[in-house]
């Protein structure tokens, strides 16, 4: 008797002692597949299609709620930074993203412009892909031609990424062309047909989009751009300067508020964000304060030529007097 | 009318059902919902309101179509309500026909409350002026002329087969009913004179659904989404395929009825 | 002419998944039905009663022959106007209430508010269905069912009527309400053509019958001319008896059954019961009971179907 209710007990809680048994038993497993995948590109983001005239035959008469779906699926695989830097290359699928987007609604303009930039940036902040930007850009042309936005957009990325003053001079006459353009088009196509690496022109491009932009991620863009040609600016003058101090003194100076009692400048700058540079004396390097939140940019070296050259022209006239 | 008894009468077991609400009530979730997805998308809270809107009235609508058309004849048969009600003085297209108008009634109301809630829904984003509100109607007209010719083809199915076939069948036909044009091309590409007849011929005949999500190349759902007009004549030639179609459709139905035991 | 026309009415179905056996439902049935009789149209399951009405109804084709009610064709839908049906086990909208249903279906009569409204109330008290009204249909007994389902088939107050088993599932006050019912349409002048089991109830209402066995028709005419050839037998109850008078009774009948203080004899000829009752009375018995036994309906189709089997 003893033997045979032991026995029913058991009986009632095999049931669930099973159930119990298998739930424990799918993590393994499941962890087990896991392993077996692939590793790498595990990406969340799957394109389910690799040609987006597929995707938009699929659609069913609801592309343009597909084209806002794979929009949102755009910007998050573009903004997770986090996510993005787990990936062997980071923005390896954002241009056939932003295809897909543009096959599906072809009139988001936004899209165009943000796409761009999100794809012209260099690794880390973008794909490093200007000519998949230009590529993008096209698209956008051809179906919005009256926009001289995009074509704004397109001399920018050819002025700024590629360094082909040319053709970012030749596609910003053509905007200013179109109606609606507005009048400082002109000027910055002159200057970009010019020679030269003029970062002049591209200051001022920068400040328009400060300007001009309705999107605060283009603005602040903008912005960090304008502050890390400051940066750049800032610490190749003070460098010039020390260079001459030295020369007169014979003697690195001890501090860079000296300069400006030597009356080599009136004022020694901050950094854009306020905080002062660092100098170390011994060798007369000037250098950005690591804990400061400005951005240093690498600027193109006919650029820093440019400059030198015209810093030193400047300070001959300066002398003479 | 009979015809319009027929019609009350279905529109009044539609509306008892419960699928209907279930399904209004998930449509207007989308649409509020949009609400929030519109910010994930930097600048255009006003187009994925809209084409999240439309869609769901035109995927809703297709389903409740499908769901109950379905049932439509099939219910009766199946629960023998019909013996009584064909002994009546009452001609069988009559019949057809009342239960068809009885669902295009309910159809009509539900899209008329999710248009309503989606149009709610962008006053509550920030306002919509009247002009732009108006824009969304062609649209959802359209959808609805969808709807039409989607329950006409349920309906059809209904009259001959059981409910899990005709949902597959007409779910299937209204998917192929979107690449009636693109069926014809291919066709074209073989250069065969065979597979260009028959294409030419299921093009005519299989239901062209994208006559009513597709307005001067562009869908029609994105043309609301910019609130642009659509051209009034593409609205009047669907307006047109769409009773006409649905016309044939339910004569079948009624000429399979007619030839029928009523065992 | 008579009201309701069928000649050699022949039903085939199909049976078999290609359809290749076919079944005979009805065999070349002709019957006709004159204008204020009620007819009862009586048979076995499956002797084809309900393929027959659905015919009548224009439900079901013929393979063969014809049927006219009212001197149209049954496949007229102006006809339909002016009859009244019943179907076998009926089912109705089971969202709708009575009076919804009634609303509904008189609608598709074309009748009209107020006349309509009037007619479904006083449709509803007379079959007993006044506290139903506001009732919807999914909660009704199968009783209640059975009587909503003769009021939808009597509001257009039809000349013909034509109900499938219309007591089936009643108790006997609903038994009782319909036979009214039906006592009424009789007095009215319409025709009511219905079929049935039950025998009693068929005796009691019907002018004329027919029976239906397999598909054809058995016998048509007044049912006491057709049953009454069988009465034959008797039951004889008696009372005070010993044990020595039910010995002496028992050669003089076909069989005894002891029920307690009484005797239950069954005599199989008509002679048999006067040699009885003599024998008991002269006992000492005492006479309680003397009753012809009917055939049942069941008895009759045992002997024919017997009696079919053999053929």
């Amino acid at each position: 008797m003893t033997s045979r209710s032991r026995l029913s007990a058991w009986r009632r809680w095999l049931p669930g002692i099973a159930l119990l048994a298998a739930g424990l038993l799918v993590k393994p497993v499941q962890d087990r597949i896991d392993s077996l995948r692939p590793d790498g590109e595990v990406d969340a983001d799957l394109i389910y299609f690799s040609s987006p005239g597929a995707v938009k035959a699929m659609a069913l008469g609801y592309e343009s709620l597909l084209a806002d779906v794979y929009w949102m699926r755009a910007i998050q695989y573009y903004g997770r930074r986090e996510e993005a830097a787990r990936r062997q290359v980071r923005y390896k699928n954002l241009p056939a993203l932003l295809d897909i987007v543009t096959t599906l609604d072809p009139q988001m303009l936004d899209v165009y412009r943000a796409g761009s930039i999100f794809l012209a940036e260099p690794d880390p902040i973008g794909a490093g892909q200007p000519r998949e930007a230009i590529r993008l850009l096209d698209r956008g042309i051809s179906q919005l031609p009256k926009e001289w936005r995009l074509l704004f957009d397109k001399g920018f990325v050819y002025f700024w990424y590629l360094h082909d003053y040319r053709s970012a001079g030749q596609t910003w006459l053509a905007a200013a062309r179109l109606e609606g353009s507005p009048p400082w088009i002109e000027g910055l196509a002159a200057r970009g047909l010019s020679q030269g690496g003029a970062v002049d022109a591209a200051k001022d491009l920068w400040r328009r989009e400060l300007e001009n932009s309705t999107r605060a991620d283009v603005r602040n863009n903008a912005r960090d751009h304008l502050n890390g040609i400051q940066v750049d600016e800032d610490i190749w003058t003070l460098e010039f300067f020390v260079e001459k101090y030295t020369a007169t003194h014979n003697a690195r100076p001890p501090t860079l508020a000296e300069l400006v009692r030597a009356g080599f400048t009136s004022s020694v700058p901050n950094d854009p964000s306020g905080m002062p540079y660092d100098y170390y004396a011994p060798t007369g390097a000037v250098s950005l304060n690591p804990s400061s939140k400005a951005r240093p940019i690498t600027l193109p070296d006919d650029y820093r030529q440019i400059f030198m050259n015209r810093l030193a022209a400047w300070y001959e006239s300066h002398q003479k007097k | 009318m009979k015809v319009l008894a027929i019609a009350r009468n279905t529109f009044r077991e539609n509306i008892r059902d419960k699928i209907l609400y279930n399904l209004i009530l998930f449509a207007l979730l989308m649409i509020l919902s949009s609400l929030v997805l519109g910010q994930l998308t930097l600048g255009y809270e006003e187009k994925v309101i809209v084409d999240l809107g439309l869609s769901s009235i035109s995927i809703f609508g297709t389903l409740i179509a499908i769901f109950i058309g379905i049932g439509l004849v099939y219910k009766e048969l199946e629960r023998r309500t019909i013996y009584a009600l064909l002994a009546k003085p009452v001609h069988r297209w009559e019949f057809i026909l009342g239960k068809y108008l009885g669902l295009l009634i309910t159809l009509l109301a539900n899209v008329v409350i999710m248009t309503a809630g989606l149009e709610l829904t962008l006053a509550a984003n920030g306002g919509i002026s009247l002009e732009n509100s108006l824009r969304l109607i062609p649209a959802v007209y359209l959808i609805f002329l969808s709807l039409a010719v989607t329950t006409a083809v349920a309906l059809l199915f209904s009259s001959f087969s059981t409910p899990a076939l005709s949902a597959l069948f007409t779910f299937f036909l209204w998917v192929i009913g979107h690449f009636n044009a693109d069926l014809l091309k291919f066709a074209q590409l073989t250069k065969a004179a065979t597979a260009e007849f028959v294409a030419g011929v299921l093009y005519y005949v299989l239901p062209n659904i994208s006559n009513f999500s597709v307005a001067d190349s562009r869908s029609v759902i994105q043309s609301a989404a910019y609130f642009e007009p659509i051209r009034a004549a593409a609205v009047a030639w669907a307006t047109c395929y769409a009773f006409l179609y649905s016309a044939i459709l339910l004569a079948i139905a009624t000429a399979i009825f007619l030839h029928r035991d009523f065992k | 002419m008579a009201i309701i026309e069928m000649e050699n009415l022949t039903k085939d179905f199909q049976v078999g998944f290609w359809k290749k056996h076919p079944v005979r439902a009805l065999d070349h049935l002709t019957l006709g039905v004159e204008s204020g009789e009620v007819f009862g149209f009586l048979g076995p399951n499956g002797a084809g009663k309900t393929t027959t009405l659905k015919i009548l109804m224009g439900l079901i084709r013929p393979t063969e022959g014809w049927a006219h009610v009212l001197g149209e064709p049954v496949t007229s839908v102006s006809m339909r106007r002016r009859i009244g049906y019943l179907p076998e086990n009926p089912y109705f909208y089971d969202y709708l209430t009575a009076e919804e249903l009634l609303r509904y279906v008189g609608a598709l009569f074309g009748m009209r508010q107020p006349a309509l409204g009037n007619r479904v109330r006083s449709l509803l008290e007379e079959l007993g269905l006044g506290d139903a009204r506001k009732l919807q249909l999914r909660r009704f007994s199968k009783g209640m069912i059975q009587r909503i389902g003769l009021a939808q088939a009597m509001i257009n107050d039809p000349e013909v009527i034509f109900l499938d088993e219309p007591m089936s599932g009643l108790d006997p006050l609903g038994r009782r309400e319909v036979r009214q019912a039906i006592l009424g349409l009789k007095n009215r002048g319409a025709t009511v053509f219905f079929s049935s089991h039950i025998l009693p109830d068929v005796e009691a209402l019907c002018d004329r019958v027919a029976i239906l066995n397999r598909g054809r028709l058995r016998q048509a005419g007044a049912l006491h001319d057709i049953l009454k050839v069988k009465i034959e037998a008797h039951e004889i109850v008696l009372a005070g008896i010993s044990e020595e008078v039910t010995a002496g009774l028992r050669p003089l009948c076909d069989e005894v059954t002891p029920m307690g203080e009484r005797l239950q004899l069954r005599a199989g000829r008509p002679q048999q019961v006067e040699e009885i009752i003599s024998f008991a009375l002269a006992h000492g018995a005492s006479l309680v009971s003397v009753n012809p036994i009917r055939p049942s309906l069941e008895d009759y189709f045992f002997h024919e179907v017997a009696g079919a089997g053999r053929e």
